[in-house]
């Protein structure tokens, strides 16, 4: 038996995300649960916020960039 | 003919960024569950500053072994270079001698003979003890001196106090956050005003209860179970103060009035310590062989107290130096320069506060206002005049 299928990708997506936080939660519980302590988790998780934070922050430069580059080599062949 | 109905298509998030979301999302999770512990405990009243704080935080919380690997990397990273240039004056300590009292003293009173330097030539001074509080007459309560810890690095320099276990006694003072445990008289964590008048010195105690694993006795309750084998500040009912080997168990006798544990004893009967290398006995904490502050307790042949305290001390050089000005036992007490602080003042009512030595980082006023650590405070015994 198949779960139903969205009716439209808008609402596919937001499926998608509410799954996404649903194991999220998971498993910051499983690790508050398993760490020594909630300082070691909040330490755990500040470098993970860091490396996130600057491949997030990468990417959309990366993505900057090849718009601009894209838009430059369209508007010199016209 | 019925239209087929045109299938959509959907577009399907690649896995790698389903495990990025999901992994920021609990990321996110994870920040705000340890905010609702780090927030409430910045937001109290500190007298360190938030980098201190948030170290001491993340200690509490099950994070003494990051916070310990990340300070032996720091340490390890700025660790002082041997040899160079050696001092051509040690920094000034105590009062001098006519300020302090006669020179003459007569040959009854016991005074601690001079620290033999462990750098030849000796400097002025060096190894000579002086008065710490001004007018102190024959008999100081307390005698301090300076002199060149090692031989491998000659700009390091050690300050000494010999406590005169006759005129003075010695009052553990708990902090406003040290011990954790709930106290019946914890006391506003600073010298207490009415005390004041006789007060001749205050110093640091040992590690928190937490990273040292051992035990406290407290007015003549056990707070945290003793521990065998363990190096001990014991006072007992009738006054007396010694430093021993714990053998009792995890109890205390009812003669013990006050008892604070810290670490294997680093001098004893009047050797230095076999084992000072690094093992789990010495706790999680920064590395034995880690130059840092550190600061150490002893007691010489009379039963009198010595407090020694350098900047760039391993564990071993720290209990030299105290061997070196008389201690037969030792212990170490706290370490790093946040927590190292021996204050003596110059004159009755906790007047002219001053730090053993000058690059001491914490204020001569540490005491005079709450503190988080607990600490030790030296009184003149009743009815004896300054």
């Amino acid at each position: 038996m198949r779960l139903p299928t969205p009716a439209s990708p808008a609402a596919a997506a937001r499926r998608s995300l509410l799954f996404d936080t649903v194991a999220a939660i998971v498993i910051a519980v499983a690790a508050i649960l398993l760490a020594a302590g909630i300082g070691v988790v909040g330490f755990v998780a500040l470098l993970a916020a860091t490396v996130l934070v600057a491949w997030f922050g990468i990417e959309a430069t990366l993505r900057r960039t090849r718009r601009r580059c894209s838009r430059r080599r369209l508007s010199s062949t016209s | 003919m019925a239209t087929r109905r045109r299938e959509r298509s959907y577009p399907r998030i690649p896995l790698w960024r389903r495990a990025r979301r999901i992994l920021a999302l609990s990321t996110v999770a994870c920040l705000l569950a340890a905010a609702v512990s780090y927030l409430p405990a910045m937001a109290e009243k500190h007298n360190v500053g938030i980098g201190v704080s948030s170290a001491e935080w993340l200690r509490q919380n099950g994070g003494n072994s990051i916070v310990s690997e990340i300070e032996n990397w720091y340490y390890e990273l700025n660790a002082p270079q041997k040899g160079g240039p050696t001092l051509t004056s040690l920094p000034n300590v105590g009062v001098a001698v006519a300020e302090g009292g006669e020179d003459a003293e007569p040959k009854r009173l016991y005074r601690p003979p001079r620290v033999k330097p462990l750098i030849h030539p000796a400097l002025p001074g060096e190894g000579v003890w002086k008065p710490a509080g001004a007018h102190a007459g024959k008999r100081p309560p307390v005698l301090l001196t300076s002199f060149r810890s090692d031989p491998e690095y000659p700009q390091f320099v050690a300050g000494v106090a010999w406590i005169n276990a006759n005129r003075t006694r010695l009052e553990y003072t708990p902090g406003t956050a040290e011990p954790p445990e709930p106290l019946e008289h914890r006391g506003s964590g600073e010298v207490p005003p009415q005390l004041r008048k006789g007060l001749v010195a205050t110093f640091n105690g040992g590690f928190p209860l937490e990273t040292s694993n051992a035990g406290l006795v407290y007015r003549g309750k056990v707070i945290e179970a003793m521990v065998n084998g363990i190096a001990t500040i014991v006072e007992y009912r009738d006054g007396r103060i010694d430093i021993v080997r714990w053998h009792r168990g995890e109890g205390a006798p009812k003669n013990v009035w006050f008892a604070k544990q810290n670490l294997p004893p680093i001098v004893y009967e009047g050797k230095l310590n076999p084992n000072l290398s690094d093992g789990p006995e010495w706790g999680e904490t920064v590395n034995n062989a880690t130059r840092v502050w550190r600061s150490g307790l002893g007691v010489d042949a009379r039963g009198n107290l010595l407090y020694a305290a350098a900047n760039y001390q391993t564990v071993e050089s720290l209990a030299k130096v105290l061997k070196a000005a008389g201690a037969v036992r030792a212990l170490e007490l706290d370490i790093n320069e946040d927590w190292t602080s021996f204050i003596t003042y110059r004159h009755p009512g906790a007047v002219e506060p001053s730090n053993l030595l000058p690059e001491m980082f914490r204020s001569p006023e540490r005491y005079l206002v709450p503190d988080e650590r607990d600490f030790f405070a030296l009184y003149l015994r009743g009815g004896q005049r300054w």
